[in-house]
């Protein structure tokens, strides 16, 4: 059985050596839904996102993603969630193309999704140009191209306006508004995200903000 | 009440092993006959062996412990399994000087590289003295643990094939002149080496307990200051 | 297991070497540098410890050389912090393992291709050529295990602070049954001694050590990747 929340964190926590990055945190996601997780530097939003994307392991605390609790079930969790991080997650010395075709054999999509997606996120003329050689922005296109390429149901950005030029958030509007996606973003930002209609989630200290 | 448990659960090794101890030394020095061959010198065999198996058996915890932290994630198997590696290289540097006293003995030089025993001991030594390295560069938490136990782990691969590799590459190359005495013990000489052991094991068992009852003290302050500074 | 993403995996290693060139060329000026150290530490002239001597050697330089390989793997994936997008992939974390397993291992025989010849040209020119397929079947057996045991103590040092004298540390006790083995092997090889059927038993060993330490390899990887 499916639960109808897309995400669900109760009492969820990350420690780090000595200090929690996140403290006990509590967060429901419907399926659909935008959040936008907004909060000072250092207030875990980054740990959390990571938790969600099964990279990090909770330390203590239940999290469920698209119904799979983690980090028991993170296998399955996979496939449902494209994870954009705070780094582009680009190997610099591989072109556009080249990156995204190790993503599309990881994800097992097929290849053509390779140039559909450079195409959608405007990259299709610098498709043999290395990460190296692209712009903070370009490289925010690069790992919107590398989230879409296996159509997950459930997105995470991080910062994902960071560098972003006027076509690029163009670019970012049209991913964010396919429906049916369920969308958690971490952003400093969070009114230019308010035309999509997301809640705001504000946290610090690890917690949601009273 | 687990607490007094525990303290009087290492008394009772410390006091057993103590019993042991002084029977062994007694049986060792004063009642087992000695060694044909070897004269009384050959009586260290009743120390070297002992402690060698002890070691062995130590490590061999040790890495049963890692495998079920890296199973179950319990995070008290962490110091279960560093406990007794901790102790295996205490026990296994005197493997080494017990050792290197008795090649000096029977064969005359501090170390022989034509002894299979010594030299698949020395390599395994040497893992654990490089376990304890890793263990000491990485900050404590659950990243230490696990780490700890995957090398934990991989020295249970090592050691059968460095008993078999020092055996094949000898061979041919320098036959065996020494074989380990005492391979025909007599009944008194069974009985001692059986005692002897049997105070290692002990030994090695108050000694962990000991520790674990230290190092989880350690931990509950570490716990409680973290605490008060919370609350501060 | 998914054999196109291991394939696009290496590739990736592949492709990164081959424009970025960090890692061979470094082998193998390393090993070059360490034969001529060698030759000249055990006698310019008269090669003291004769083949023995020659071929331990050669041992101690590819373990070496292997380690200055090592040390680099999983560089790009901590520099450039991509392995939080491998990490969130829907593969078995052995999979990065085994892919650098491979991509190491290739590392290792491009850099022997140019090594071995080198090396019997400085130690061993006057003697005639060794068993080739012996020597080779030794040579990729002992990469084989260096490679397996390597990638997974390598993805453990790599997000250590202390990786670069730790990884050495961590390895070195491994290798020691692969060198007393290796040695050997090679040693007979050189006419006119011949093991016979010796040789068969301790090529046998580096295939079991293989195997021991690509299982622990790929058992243990993921306890090492996840944070």
């Amino acid at each position: 059985m499916r639960s109808p929340e897309a995400i669900v964190c109760a009492g969820l926590g990350r420690r780090f050596g000595e200090r929690d990055a996140l403290a006990g945190l509590d967060l429901a996601v419907q399926v659909g839904e935008t959040v936008l997780v907004t909060g000072p530097n250092g207030a875990g939003k980054t740990t959390l996102l990571r938790i969600l994307a099964t990279v990090l392991r909770p330390s203590f605390g239940r999290v469920a993603v698209a119904g799979h609790e983690l980090p028991a079930r993170a296998a399955d969790v996979r496939r449902e969630v494209g994870y954009a991080g705070h780094d582009p997650l680009a190997y610099p010395d591989l072109t556009a193309s080249e990156n995204l075709e190790l993503y599309a054999a990881l994800y097992a999509v097929p290849e053509a999704r390779v140039a559909e997606e450079l195409d959608r996120v405007g990259l299709d003329g610098r498709r043999g140009d290395r990460a190296a050689e692209l712009s903070r922005g370009m490289l925010q296109r690069l790992a919107l191209a590398r989230v879409g390429l296996h159509r997950p149901s459930i997105v995470l950005l991080d910062e994902p306006t960071a560098g972003l030029d006027a076509d690029g958030r163009d670019v970012l509007r049209r991913f964010l508004a396919e429906p049916g996606r369920t969308v958690v973003v971490a952003t400093h930002e969070p009114e230019w995200f308010g035309s999509l209609g997301g809640r705001v989630v504000a946290m610090t200290s690890g917690r949601l903000a009273a | 009440m687990t607490h007094t448990a525990r303290l009087d659960r290492a008394t009772a090794a410390t006091l057993a092993a103590a019993a042991l101890m002084a029977a062994a030394v007694a049986l060792i020095f004063f009642y087992v006959p000695s060694d044909v061959d070897q004269g009384y010198s050959q009586r260290i065999f009743y120390f070297h062996v002992p402690i060698a198996l002890t070691t062995y058996t130590l490590f061999a915890w040790g890495a049963v412990n890692a495998a079920r932290y890296l199973w179950t994630g319990r995070e008290d198997l962490d110091l279960k399994s560093y406990v007794p590696m901790h102790l295996g290289v205490i026990f296994g540097s005197l493997t080494l000087v017990t050792g290197s006293i008795w090649a000096h003995i029977s064969w005359g030089t501090w170390w022989d590289w034509g002894s299979r025993e010594l030299n698949t001991f020395l390599i395994i030594f040497l893992f654990y003295c490089a376990y304890f390295m890793l263990r000491f560069s990485v900050e404590p938490g659950a990243r230490r643990s696990r780490y700890s136990a995957v090398y934990a782990l991989l020295g249970v691969g090592l050691i059968p094939l460095s008993v078999l590799a020092v055996r094949i590459a000898q061979d041919a190359l320098h036959p065996v002149v020494f074989r380990s005495n005492g391979v025909n013990m007599d009944g008194s000489m069974f009985f001692t080496f059986c005692v002897a052991l049997a105070a290692m094991l002990s030994l090695a068992l108050s000694m962990y307990l000991v520790e674990m009852r230290g190092k989880r003290l350690d931990e509950r302050l570490a716990q409680l200051r973290r605490l008060a500074r919370e609350a501060a | 297991m998914s054999a196109r993403a291991l394939r696009a995996l290496v590739r990736k290693d592949l492709l990164v070497e081959l424009r970025g060139r960090e890692v061979v060329p470094s082998m193998a000026v390393f090993v070059g540098a360490a034969f001529v150290l060698f030759r000249f530490g055990l006698g310019g002239t008269d090669l003291a410890g004769g083949t023995r001597a020659a071929t331990g050697m050669l041992w101690v330089a590819i373990v070496f050389t292997a380690l200055v390989g090592l040390s680099r793997s999983f560089a790009h994936e901590r520099e450039g912090r991509t392995w939080d997008g491998l990490l969130a992939a829907p593969v078995d974390r052995a999979l990065f393992w085994a892919a650098r397993t491979c991509s190491t291992f290739l590392f290792l025989a491009a850099v022997q291709a140019v090594a071995l010849p080198a090396f019997w040209l400085f130690f061993l020119q006057e003697h005639a050529g060794p068993s080739y397929p012996v020597l080779i079947a030794a040579v990729l057996l002992a990469d084989v295990g260096i490679a397996c045991l390597g990638s997974l103590l390598a993805g453990l040092a790599s997000s250590l602070r202390a990786r670069e004298v730790l990884l050495p540390a961590l390895y070195l006790p491994f290798s020691i049954p692969l060198v007393l083995t290796a040695v050997r092997v090679t040693t007979d090889t050189i006419p006119p001694q011949t093991g016979g059927f010796d040789t068969l038993g301790r090529l046998g060993f580096l295939a079991l050590y293989d195997t021991v330490f690509a299982l622990l390899g790929w058992a243990l990887f993921e306890y090492v990747v996840e944070d």
